[in-house]
């Protein structure tokens, strides 16, 4: 006896069986023969678009007003501007077509694309929104061999004729320029990490020896000690790109095109790859930038930047259905070049094969991962990804791990029970002044993505030199300062000690 | 031997494996090996002599593998994995979900238009 759900208790039980339910008719209008088969129900041609669209507006409108689930009578206002994430990728396209379609579209042009009479900063093209960007990050100089598609992801949102465009290249990342523009407090100093050991010790960089940012890009890259590690940091990176843009453009929300199937793929993988304390924020999330910007940029202070993904209750097929019957171009995005052993592809291939086979399990996954809460608070933030950490990982870490003699001859000058957090050389240290780690500021997922090997041994392509002092991000740079009355010792700024930052760190900060 | 002219259209990017040409026309054997080989099975040979094939009408499995040995340009795994589409590929017939018309199985008529669909390229 059970009282499930039917539908997935049959997948769970894997047995196979018939793609669709009773007859080929829609089980919507009943009328009409069926065109498409949606997790096992029948739909015709006509009942499909209002079905995606409304499953689309259902997981967006609730999340528009500050108030998130409020009464919506009234209307939908957001607080800020709109930014859209688009990668190219099938899910972003569908996405673009969608928001173009319920909020920008006069109703008189029900098919095809046309544009808005009174331009796009006219104000009745506008209501929910008063400003609509579209961001895609340029990812091309991370990896060999792929081509930058900046022109013609441009030439498709250039056919709406309403967004403005912004490209952004991953290398942004690294480039002092692109931050100090979006209004970053200008980096004083620029800081290496020592991904060679766990600790991640910092150095800085001498004035005028830091690379380009493509070749801090590829340094970086270089320096990760897997291949399920490099796609992770690219979408990081990436994540926070568009979010700084968000900022920047003054936008209360960044809309990604995440399927129920990607975000089903990325749940698994994050989870696989340490990130299980932040599965609900891979859902949906809440950003407020550290820094605030300059008032004559932007008429909105700084705020929260709400990530949403309003496709995160429609599949991969029903995006490609509704792509081919509306005629939308899909770019393409290229699986990353070599990463086909990584946890991200393997997973991947394991949610498509899976989804076909058994339609229903790959929303039970999505369900699921929805109802977890993680059991302990987060108390801070981490320094690379900006999302909660918790704190104390590198402990926990140093418990379950089978460790290496050299690790353990690292970790043994300090008691286990003190653990090392941003931290001035301890007088009683008998080895030389060591530099401050960035180990306690970085959250499990982003400290296992720069440290942990695999067990086919560590990347070879890289020299040691260069593993030893890799560039970081823009801005986590910006979050440490040099002292000058103390022999130039690494402190982080007093920034850190913001809203966000819990007692633990803050705390250590004041007393040094 | 007769044979049934079909149109074949790509989507979602597919098209990249197939020379970047986003639609054929193509005329294939109204009736086909059951083991869906596309090439002439070798002459007979005095010591191997030449077992009856057996057949089957062309249906969208056969297809499946006349594109993959006639027209697929690069990297057959990413189109055809356990004599299907590869999963994440959507196939649609004369407009219509192949799953509603019994996806490989489904015998291909004179004049049918076959759709195929990649839903790989993520979000
Ligand atoms: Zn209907
Ligand atoms: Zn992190």
């Amino acid at each position: 006896m059970s009282c499930g759900n039917p539908q997935t208790e049959q997948d769970a039980l894997m047995i196979r069986r018939k793609k669709f339910d009773q007859a080929r008719t829609c089980v919507k209008c009943k009328t009409n023969s069926g065109s498409i088969v949606v997790r096992y129900a029948v739909y015709c041609k006509e009942c499909f678009f209002p079905l995606v669209a409304s499953k689309f507006r259902r997981s967006l409108e609730p999340t528009i007003n500050p108030i998130t689930d409020g009464p919506r009578r009234r209307g939908l206002k957001a607080s800020g501007n709109l930014l859209l994430g688009l990668s190219g990728g099938l899910g972003s396209t569908v996405l673009l077509d969608l928001v173009n379609r319920t909020y920008f579209k006069e109703p008189s042009t029900e098919n095809g694309i046309e544009k808005p009479r009174g331009g796009k900063d006219h104000p009745r093209n506008g209501s929910v929104w008063a400003k609509t960007a579209v961001c895609y990050v340029e990812t091309c100089s991370a990896f060999s061999g792929v081509r930058d598609k900046t022109e013609e992801i441009r030439a498709v949102v250039d056919k709406y004729d309403r967004f403005d465009f912004i490209p952004l290249r991953i290398e942004d990342a690294f480039d002092n320029a692109w931050w100090e523009n979006i209004g970053g407090p200008p980096t004083q100093q620029e800081f290496g990490v020592d991904v060679t050991n766990e600790d991640l010790f910092l150095s800085t960089f001498a004035t005028g020896e830091t690379d380009s940012p493509v070749s801090c890009l590829k340094n970086y890259i270089a320096s990760l000690p897997t291949q399920t590690a490099v796609p992770s940091a690219v979408q990081t990176l990436t994540r926070l790109l568009l979010l700084h843009t968000a900022m920047m453009t003054a936008s209360s929300h960044l809309l990604l095109g995440t399927s129920l199937t990607s975000l089903s793929i990325s749940l698994i993988s994050s989870i696989s790859q340490g990130g299980g304390f932040v599965v609900r924020e891979e859902a949906q999330e809440e950003w407020t930038p550290r820094m605030s910007v300059d008032s004559n940029t932007t008429e909105r202070k700084a705020g929260t930047v709400r990530t949403v993904r309003p496709l995160r209750d429609i599949g991969m097929k029903e995006c490609g259905i509704w792509a081919w019957w509306n005629g939308l171009h899909i770019v393409g995005r290229e699986r990353f070049p070599g990463g086909r052993q990584s946890i991200g592809a393997l997973t991947k291939d394991f949610i498509i094969g899976l989804e076909r086979d058994y339609p229903s399990t790959v929303s039970t996954i999505a369900r699921t991962c929805a109802k977890l809460a993680p059991k302990e608070g987060a108390d801070s933030i981490c320094l690379i990804c900006e999302r909660p950490a918790q704190y104390g990982i590198q402990d926990w870490k140093a418990r379950i791990s089978i460790r290496s003699f050299e690790d353990l001859s690292s970790a043994s000058y300090r008691p286990s029970h003190f653990p090392e957090r941003i931290i001035k050389t301890s007088p009683t240290t008998p080895n030389p002044p060591r530099s401050p780690s960035l180990t306690p500021l970085l959250c499990y997922a982003c400290h296992t993505t720069l440290t942990s090997r695999s067990i086919r041994g560590t990347t070879t392509n890289s020299s040691m030199i260069r593993r030893q002092s890799v560039p970081l991000p823009v801005w986590v740079n910006s979050r440490f300062d040099i002292d000058e009355k103390s022999n130039g010792e690494i402190w982080a700024r007093t920034q850190m000690k913001g809203d966000q930052m819990k007692a633990s760190i803050a705390e250590f900060l004041l007393n040094g | 031997m007769s044979t049934i002219s079909l149109k074949i259209e790509f989507g979602g990017g597919l098209e990249l494996l197939f020379a970047n040409q986003r639609s054929y026309s193509l005329s294939i054997p109204a009736i086909v090996p059951t083991n869906n080989r596309t090439t002439p099975t070798p002459p007979p040979t005095p010591d191997q002599p030449q077992e009856p094939v057996e057949t089957k009408p062309a249906d969208v499995t056969y297809l499946i593998h006349h594109m993959r040995d006639h027209l697929l340009k690069e990297r057959e795994e990413l189109f055809i994995e356990d004599d299907t589409v590869r999963p994440g590929i959507l196939v649609l017939i004369n407009d219509v979900d192949w799953e509603l018309e019994g996806e490989g199985e489904y015998v291909l008529k004179d004049g049918d238009e076959v759709v195929f669909i990649s839903t790989l390229h993520g979000g």
